[in-house]
């Protein structure tokens, strides 16, 4: 391999399209997910705890069956459940959303905790990644398109998700369920049950993107692992307007703010380590700050979801 | 008024029991024998008077937390930002610390000092959730729990950084305060005397909900933000200090973290306090006087904890399902008794009151 | 093939101790336009609600064109052709009415080729009377045409068999008149047969060609419209002469507006303007209406004065400028009643006591400082109680355990249980009694009598003519009309809440 080349501030930006890429790929998934069940009326706090379960089981699938894509589908499933229990418990008369999600939140952190004690040390197989970085001599530009597939499935997914929320039966049912739980339920569909299924959905989706985590980047399992993306992504979903598309520029730049960290780390500023880890955070409140004001609704919020009426 | 007591605690009641009898499931499914663990449970929490000062001190950071979410609560505010405010709180409390001790001020001012700095600092970052909420439409459940990372976040930031002990090489931490500085004991006990402000508050909190007309306009606010618009309830300035006096709590209980635990601020001043007030506060349904005995059995289930571990041989995350499991089952038994399972505000300036047909 | 006859047979519905129908039998001819009046609480909703398949009925049974039939749900009634539109609309706000229509069509999970639905629905609105935009947002469509877009959902839907349930509450006179003409033209062509709720005997009378009437869940009587007057059926809804002795009016206003809005504006959640420049004063002694169809801002007006919303312009009570805090409430003596207050002016879980706390838990004699006396609250709510017959549960009770009417008396004996010089209301009487509706008008007249200045606004003309000395008309957020108690015309003032001249 040729010796590392030194390049300066230039790597800066490189490192940062990069990390963009990596770092918004659970982001860009737990989003795609939360929007269908934000469009279907009801918020999912939990993720937080879906995404850490869905973290840790994917490693210990992909460690005990040594295929790390055995181990995103487990992540999917165990995700898939989680979201059966929030949308189950949402459907009980008289249950808050919020609440559950709370609750969700500890109790999915907990047992993530609690099952994943003896895959902290094994290492599992990780996810392969395409090299599309093979046409450069440089090693940087290596590592930095070296781009894992999950994204590309993200990529995806969203235009298909657009498509779908506007030309399907399906997608017409969610957003109606979603703006008005009366209409729908005059129309004869039944509102708690297709709640619950896009929770289902949504948690699936948060768990592939805490597999991710794990067995990608940065490809470990610990207790550390996760911190808030997964209600980064909620929030980043309202940012998005409920919109699949802008839910994956929006996941890009969120990306690319969490990756202003470590870029400028790899340059030796390491100032603010913190703080640069927290921009993620950051961004989402100033957006929140800047797109809500306090008279109007929220333009383009599902009626029917709680902490927009 | 005893059957009312008695129909508000079913719900938490049936929780707690239904919880037990999963865990012992979850136990059993594990290869433990859940009688066994119920009898460490009980012993390592309640059983003697040194399991009983253990609960004791573990009960009363949570008492303190708990208030962050249950005074919001009562003026219809979900806010989960009470790690935030405690990690910062401490911060805060710790610079005040040294500061005043490096003034050469007698301990009982220096420790006053850390109190109201640790309040100031918790307060005004919840408060600063209650004005994103009111002046922005901000929802204050996104954003305190943001908030929260962000102070977590910026205390690390300031450990590692201006405020770092040079002398802490492998784990950045603040200089220590002075052993004079530090809060002692309840006499005859080794509970540190943080227990009676978690105490105080509550009773006070309780005092102020239910028999102030402060705590009677927050809660026709919380009930009815229209009903309390119409009456010319000042809704603004309720949110602002009923958030203040939560975050106060907090960072209180930061504080007391600091001058009577740990000694000095680090990274282990994120201990999870805030988050297991959240569930103690829905446990207590939001009832600062119940948040003494949810505390109490909370404290204990985390006393216990470190038993289990030992002679079961399990991990101390347990405890973590367990709480998890108890918030859930407590939201279905709740649903299921047909109660109201949190005051809701409905934004301020609303929607208009629209005839039927609209 | 002409529309289906419906027959009701012997239809009862109970709901625990409460008989809403007791064995009721009405006949609509196919191919007619059949009125179902009654006031409220009557078991109009409840009866057609049973047609629907909302509810299971305890005995009866239904025939349609002569056949027998049994409804279990709603989508079984859509089967045979039955269909119904409410009174709130079902229409998902957010999606166009070409998304709305289509998806009422059935349960569909695939593709949808949208350019044949278009084609299919083109067609199908070239063969109807009125039209609707198919892209625009329903939200974006005013009442009437969310009301047409409703109907032609049920006939795109196939349905024969329409039940309309009080259709005309959210439409101006006109819009009103239109759609009712529009129908009969349908039914006389043989494509419907129309069943109406409705309480408005204009209505029954112009277009219906026979009328049922319930009283208490009983068929009280009914037949041809031709052959009934306006009396016999008032007779039939209410079981006597209306109670007409209506409180003598005392005095005139008189002295400077006690309340003075000048130039106020306002925008609504959306940001779209809701108030443009309004301008009125109201006189100590004198009751004066605001009239007009909802949505045309009152909403808005009475919520500027209750400082729900921001507004510019100057509003000034008893010439001060006012701000609508507590402090100047009580010193300004000005009391607020908003529509549905169970909704807006009363925390539901709390008790009736606390709820008549309100105005008067941070003064003395129930707070001395700072400490709230619970003996005191409890006293005080249990004399308002028993002054303004407030019943149906106790002080400690939670007030959502109350009735409508008991609302609405405790409400007001929080109000004007202490002297209070200006008044707003807004819609007190709706849904309530006939005896609550005569007292509550009677505390309106009273008031205005100790020369109270009183703002009534109404979207119930009837109420307006009865208790206001001047009746203002609201369209589109401005004030379009002003008139005098004794020249007050109907059509004219319906006109003018249409918005035009």
């Amino acid at each position: 391999m040729a010796p590392p080349i030194a390049l300066g501030w230039w790597g800066v930006p490189l490192a940062i399209f990069a990390g963009a890429i990596r770092v918004s790929t659970p982001f860009l998934f737990v989003s795609l997910g939360e929007v269908v069940t934000e469009k279907a009326g009801r918020i999912n706090l939990g993720l937080e705890g879906t995404l850490v379960m869905g973290a840790m089981s994917g490693y210990a699938t992909s460690y005990l069956t040594g295929s790390p894509w055995l181990g995103v589908l487990a992540a999917g499933l165990v995700g898939a459940m989680l979201g059966l229990l929030h949308g189950g418990l949402c459907g009980l008369p008289r249950v808050n959303d919020i609440a559950v999600g709370i609750a969700l939140m500890l109790f999915g952190t907990g047992l993530a905790f609690y099952l994943g004690k003896p895959f902290v040390a094994p290492k599992a197989p990780n996810l392969p990644s395409l090299p599309l970085g093979a046409w450069s001599d440089l090693p940087q530009v290596h590592a930095a398109l070296s781009v894992n597939a999950l994204f590309f499935i993200g990529i995806l997914a969203a235009p298909l998700l657009r498509w779908m929320l506007a030309n399907t039966g399906l997608g017409l049912m969610i957003r109606m369920v979603g703006d008005s739980a009366d209409a729908a339920r005059a129309m004869g569909y039944h509102v708690n049950r297709v709640r619950l299924w896009a929770t289902a959905y949504g948690g699936f989706m948060a768990g592939v993107g805490g597999s991710f985590l794990s067995l990608y980047y940065p490809g470990s399992w610990n207790e550390g692992l996760s911190s808030g993306q997964g209600i980064t992504a909620v929030a980043l979903v309202i940012f998005a307007r409920w919109d699949p598309m802008t839910c994956l520029w929006a996941s890009l730049l969120f990306g690319g703010a969490g990756a202003l960290g470590p870029a400028l780390q790899s340059v030796g500023v390491t100032q603010g380590y913190y703080l640069f880890n927290a921009a993620p955070y950051i961004l989402t409140l100033l957006i929140m700050i800047i797109s809500c004001a306090p008279d109007r609704t929220l333009v383009g919020a599902p009626g029917e979801l709680s902490i927009t009426r | 008024m005893a059957g009312r007591l008695a129909a508000a605690a079913l719900a938490p009641l049936l929780a707690v029991l239904a919880s037990m009898v999963l865990f012992g499931a979850f136990l059993f499914a594990a290869g433990v024998d859940p009688l066994q663990a119920y009898g460490l449970i009980w012993l390592g929490a309640w059983g003697s008077w040194f399991s009983w000062q253990n609960t004791l001190v573990r009960a009363a950071p949570i008492l303190l937390t708990g208030l962050c979410m249950a005074l919001p609560a009562q003026i219809g505010l979900v806010v989960i930002g009470a790690e935030g405010a405690f990690v910062l709180g401490g911060l805060g409390a710790t610079a005040a610390g040294l500061w005043l001790a490096g003034l050469g001020l007698p301990p009982l001012l220096v420790q006053i000092g850390m109190g109201l700095a640790g309040i100031a600092v918790g307060g005004a970052l919840i408060a600063g959730c209650g004005a994103l909420r009111q002046y922005r439409g901000v929802n204050e459940t996104i954003s305190s729990l943001l908030i929260a990372y962000i102070a977590i976040a910026v205390m690390n930031q300031l450990v590692g950084g201006v405020m770092r002990d040079p002398a802490s090489l492998n784990r950045p931490s603040t200089r220590s305060l002075p052993d004079a500085v530090m809060l002692g004991n309840i006499p005859g006990t080794s509970v540190h005397v943080g227990l009676i402000f978690g105490v105080v508050a509550c009773i006070g909190a309780w005092w102020l909900v239910y028999h102030t007309r402060y705590g009677f306009a927050a809660r026709v606010v919380g009930g009815n933000a229209r009903a309390g618009r119409v009456a010319g309830l000042p809704v603004g300035r309720l949110i602002l200090s009923f958030c203040f006096l939560a975050g106060g709590a907090a960072g209180l209980a930061g504080m007391v973290e600091v001058a009577a635990v740990q000694g000095a601020a680090s990274a282990d001043l994120a201990t999870g306090a805030g988050y297991t007030g959240i569930l103690a506060a829905f446990l207590a349904r939001q009832n600062p006087l119940a948040l003494i005995p949810v505390c109490l059995l909370l404290g204990g289930l985390d006393a216990a904890g470190g038993l289990l571990q030992q002679r079961l041989d399990v991990p101390d995350a347990t405890m973590m399902v367990l709480r998890g499991v108890l918030f859930l089952t407590l939201l279905a038994s709740e649903s299921l008794q047909g109660r109201i399972s949190l005051p809701r505000l409905v934004r301020p300036r609303l929607a208009p009151v629209a005839a039927a047909g609209e | 093939m002409t529309a289906p006859s419906l027959e009701v047979i012997g239809m009862t519905k109970r709901f625990g101790a409460l008989t809403a129908l007791d064995n009721v039998s009405l006949k609509v001819a196919g191919g007619s336009v059949h009125a179902l009046l009654g006031e409220n609480g009557a078991g109009k909703s409840t009866l057609v609600k049973c047609i629907m398949g909302f509810y299971r009925a305890d005995a009866g049974d239904l025939l349609l064109d002569e056949r027998e039939v049994a409804i279990r749900n709603p989508r079984e009634a859509q089967a045979l052709s039955i269909g119904m539109v409410y009174q709130h609309f079902t229409l998902v706000p957010s999606m166009t009415v070409l998304e709305n229509l289509t998806m009422g069509k059935g349960l569909r999970v695939g593709r949808i080729d949208w350019r044949a639905e278009r084609t299919a629905l083109g067609d199908f609105l070239a063969t109807m009377p009125f039209r609707v935009p198919l892209d625009r947002p329903v939200a974006s469509l005013a009442a009437g045409e969310k009301q047409k877009a409703e109907i032609l959902k049920q006939l795109w839907l196939g349905t024969r068999f329409l039940i309309l349930d009080e259709p005309t509450s959210v439409l101006t006179p006109n819009e009103a008149d239109e759609m009712l003409s529009l129908l009969r033209g349908m039914v006389a062509e043989g494509r419907l047969t129309v069943l109406i709720i409705t309480h408005k005997f204009r209505e029954v009378q112009a277009f219906a060609d026979e009328v049922s009437v319930l009283r208490r869940g009983r068929l009280a009587g009914g037949g041809r419209t031709a052959d009934l007057g306006v009396d016999a059926m008032a007779r039939l809804m209410v079981g006597e002469a209306p109670p007409r002795e209506a409180t003598l009016r005392e005095g005139t206003a008189s002295g400077a507006p006690l309340l003075a809005l000048d130039a106020v504006s306002a925008r609504d959640d959306s940001g779209m303007p809701a108030l443009r420049g309004v301008s009125l004063a109201v006189r100590g002694g004198e009751i004066v209406g605001i009239a007009g169809v909802s949505g045309n801002g009152q909403a808005a007006l009475v919520e500027v004065l209750a400082g729900q919303r921001r507004h510019t312009g100057t509003v000034q009570v008893q010439g001060e400028p006012y701000r609508a805090t507590r402090a100047e409430m009580l010193r300004r003596k000005l009391a607020l009643l908003p529509e549905e207050p169970l909704r807006n002016a009363c925390v539901a879980r709390m008790t009736v006591a606390e709820n008549i706390a309100f105005r008067s838990f941070d003064r003395p004699p129930i707070c001395n400082g700072v400490r709230l006396r619970h003996g005191a609250l409890r006293a005080q709510a249990r004399d308002l109680m028993l002054r303004y017959q407030v019943r149906g549960a106790g002080p400690e009770a939670p007030i959502a355990a109350l009735s409508g009417g008991n609302v609405q008396r405790a409400v007001l004996a929080r109000e004007l249980s202490s002297p209070v010089d200006v008044l707003v209301v807004a819609n007190p009487v709706f849904g309530l009694d006939f005896a609550a509706v005569a007292e509550i008008h009677a505390q309106l007249l009273a008031a205005r009598n100790r020369g109270t200045a009183v703002l009534l606004v109404s979207e119930d003309l009837d109420e307006l003519l009865e208790l206001a000395d001047r009746i203002l008309v609201m369209s589109a957020g401005e004030v379009v009309h002003e008139t005098g108690r004794e020249t007050a015309d109907r059509m004219v003032i319906g006109r003018y809440m249409a918005g035009h001249a």
